[in-house]
């Protein structure tokens, strides 16, 4: 089941129907004055068939297994929505400190007084950027 | 001579201080940016997007280019010094790297960037004779032309970056329907916005652009573990007039081949290196040597891929339609800017195009005097570990989706499209084709709409007119081919299977 190819496939075809189903909700019209719903239900439709096709064609290709590493990943966006949240609630500045504490997890190395110092260097390039270019950024 | 008249137009334009500054800021900071690792031409332009809001039109387009061929050559000095190629400079690798373990780094450096400098040249002259007159045939062009040039440029782009045509339209199509998300410009119905408030304008194309490959990009550099070494050679620049005699007949030959590839749809930077490439193995007197650090085999493609990546500008600003995923995003930013790219664009901007066209000579200027002597600076970007620059580079992410609308509820959208490049990537998909689907979809929904309400509803309309039925007739042609020869393919592999294995078989590395 873990075969690159076929998940490819899977993947695309839940896509084309997230859209596809999703577009009946739209009005179609008819070709001469197609609706909100028409196009995309088209080329949902086209990307299912894409998607079916390389289902197929997975059955004829060399299996691959899919590669994955849920931390790296889950890090990641955890800073950056952790950044986000903290920004919107707090400030800027928690949100730099949390960006850059929880972000370096992923890296090779971890050390605080490491982080401690590209904190202190983002936190003067975004006061560079909010009084020097005039970005707007809730810093405190 | 209309074309003298109309460049030196151009460099009044171009040459003004504010201008010249911009195009120096978009070169140096581009060349920096694209050096680092991980950020290719794609990520680096949307990195540096935000920045150009707050620029006048003229100015901010002026360095969006800069920045372009800032990274293009940041990414192929990588590529000659540490074998560190992104997207667009996969050729320089071969020959570059082979100089730089001969020690002749410094050789190969100011042979790309004096070949870099030769293509930009010839492409600017080809750019300035064509466009204008592409745009006149433009003219002709009706809604189901359009639509057909869209899906054509569509099929070129998934088979030329991809390798596979069913992977990169899939992309393409993904693209489309990403780009469906927020109102319906004819209906004013909300189509996909799950009712979310910041999505009724649609996703923002700095949020696609960073997630897809900023963000992805990044996680798939921690998933390698990979730390490099930085470079540490001597850098001798200056060559010897014989090695300088060398490097020109190379150089022009790149120009011609990047020149004609980067007009065609799909055409570009990368295949143009390649083709540069080929052409100098077969053609060059120095042919024996090419592949063991060649100064021909660094010339040809160095020269053919600033042609392609300022020829590439043409079918942006004469059609309308963007014949890549670096051009999808210049388009965007035009579209930013409130400039409709395409053939009313050279007659109602004359001083935006013509100035953009005479700044892409400054900048190679610039590229020369400026970032070629200073490359051994440059090159303690290195020096920074990647587990100090990662960090950075999210924060600046993040700055940059953030000051597009002062919304951080953009980040959200981000960090999304962050997981789905990253899904796509660790399923072989690759993004670039993303873009242009997501740029193009709403022009080809409107098209389409627009050739079936003058068809009243009949889709021979596509099929009948000249223009459309012709590339219609030519993606017939280019799928009945690729049916054939997957066919072929699974027989010869069927074949294969039922004969005894040989014994030592080559394992297929999946282009990441």
């Amino acid at each position: 089941m873990n075969d690159r190819h076929l998940l490819k496939g899977l993947f695309l075809i839940a896509v084309s129907l997230a859209f596809g189903l999703g577009s009946f909700k739209y009005q179609m019209g008819h070709f001469e004055r197609a609706g909100p719903g028409l196009f995309p239900l088209l080329v949902s439709s086209v990307l299912f068939l894409i998607g079916a096709a390389i289902v197929v064609r997975s059955y004829f290709d060399e299996k691959e297994p899919m590669y994955f590493n849920l931390k790296n990943i889950a890090l990641i966006l955890g800073s950056l929505v952790g950044f986000a949240l903290a920004s919107l609630y707090i400030n800027m500045i928690v949100g730099i400190l949390l960006l850059v504490f929880l972000s370096t997890v992923a890296g090779t190395s971890y050390s605080v007084w490491r982080n401690v110092k590209i904190a202190a260097v983002l936190i003067a390039i975004a006061f560079a950027f909010k009084d020097g270019l005039g970005l707007q950024l809730p810093l405190y | 001579m209309e074309i003298f008249h109309n460049l030196a137009f151009g460099f009044e334009h171009a040459l003004t201080m504010q201008n010249l500054m911009f195009c120096a800021i978009g070169c140096v900071v581009g060349t920096l940016v694209g050096l680092l690792p991980g950020l290719g031409p794609l990520a680096t332009i949307s990195l540096l997007l935000p920045l150009t809001y707050s620029i006048p039109t003229t100015g901010a387009l002026i360095m969006l280019a800069g920045i372009y061929y800032g990274a293009q050559y940041g990414d192929s000095v990588s590529a000659i010094t540490m074998k560190i190629p992104h997207a667009s400079s996969i050729v320089a690798c071969i020959d570059g790297y082979q100089m730089t373990l001969k020690g002749k780094t410094g050789l190969a450096l100011f042979t790309a960037g004096v070949s870099s400098f030769i293509g930009g040249t010839v492409a600017i002259v080809v750019l300035a004779a064509l466009a204008p007159a592409l745009g006149e045939v433009a003219l002709m062009f009706g809604p189901a032309d359009y639509a057909a040039l869209m899906m054509f440029g569509f099929m070129c782009v998934s088979f030329v970056t991809t390798g596979s045509l069913l992977d990169g339209l899939a992309v393409c199509m993904l693209g489309v329907l990403l780009g469906q998300i927020g109102t319906d410009i004819n209906s004013g119905v909300q189509r996909y916005t799950l009712n979310f408030a910041s999505l009724v304008d649609g996703v923002g194309l700095v949020s696609v652009a960073l997630g897809c490959f900023g963000i992805a990009e990044i996680t798939k550099n921690l998933d390698e573990h990979s730390e490099r070494t930085p470079f540490s050679g001597k850098i001798h620049l200056m060559p010897t007039w014989p090695e300088f005699k060398r490097i020109i007949p190379s150089a022009l030959r790149g120009s011609a081949v990047g020149s004609f590839l980067g007009i065609l749809p799909g055409g570009g930077p990368s295949i143009a290196q390649f083709a540069a490439y080929a052409l100098d193995k077969k053609f060059s007197k120095y042919k024996d040597e090419i592949g063991h650090g060649a100064i021909e085999g660094v010339a040809g493609q160095a020269a053919a891929d600033e042609a392609a990546s300022r020829t590439s500008f043409i079918p942006l600003m004469s059609i309308g339609i963007p014949e890549n995923a670096v051009m999808a995003l210049m388009m965007g930013a035009f579209i930013i800017k409130g400039i409709q790219p395409g053939p009313n664009m050279i007659k109602e901007h004359a001083e935006l195009f013509w100035g953009l066209v005479a700044s892409m000579w400054v900048g190679n200027c610039f590229l020369l005097i400026l970032n070629v002597p200073l490359v051994r600076y440059w090159l303690s970007v290195f020096k920074i570990p990647y587990n100090v620059l990662f960090p950075a580079i999210l924060f600046f992410c993040c700055v940059g989706t953030y000051s597009v609308n002062n919304s951080l509820d953009d980040m959200f959208i981000t960090a999304t499209f962050g997981l789905m490049g990253y899904l796509m990537m660790r399923l072989g998909l690759e993004p670039a084709p993303l873009l242009l689907g997501f740029i193009l979809g709403p022009m080809l929904e409107e098209n389409f709409r627009r050739a079936l309400l003058l068809s009243r509803g009949s889709f021979s309309i596509f099929v009948t007119r000249p223009i459309s039925g012709t590339l219609f007739g030519l993606i017939a042609l280019f799928i009945a081919w690729q049916v054939y020869s997957f066919v072929r393919d699974s027989k010869k592999r069927a074949a294969a299977r039922k004969a005894p294995p040989p014994a030592e078989v080559p394992i297929p590395v999946a282009p990441e």
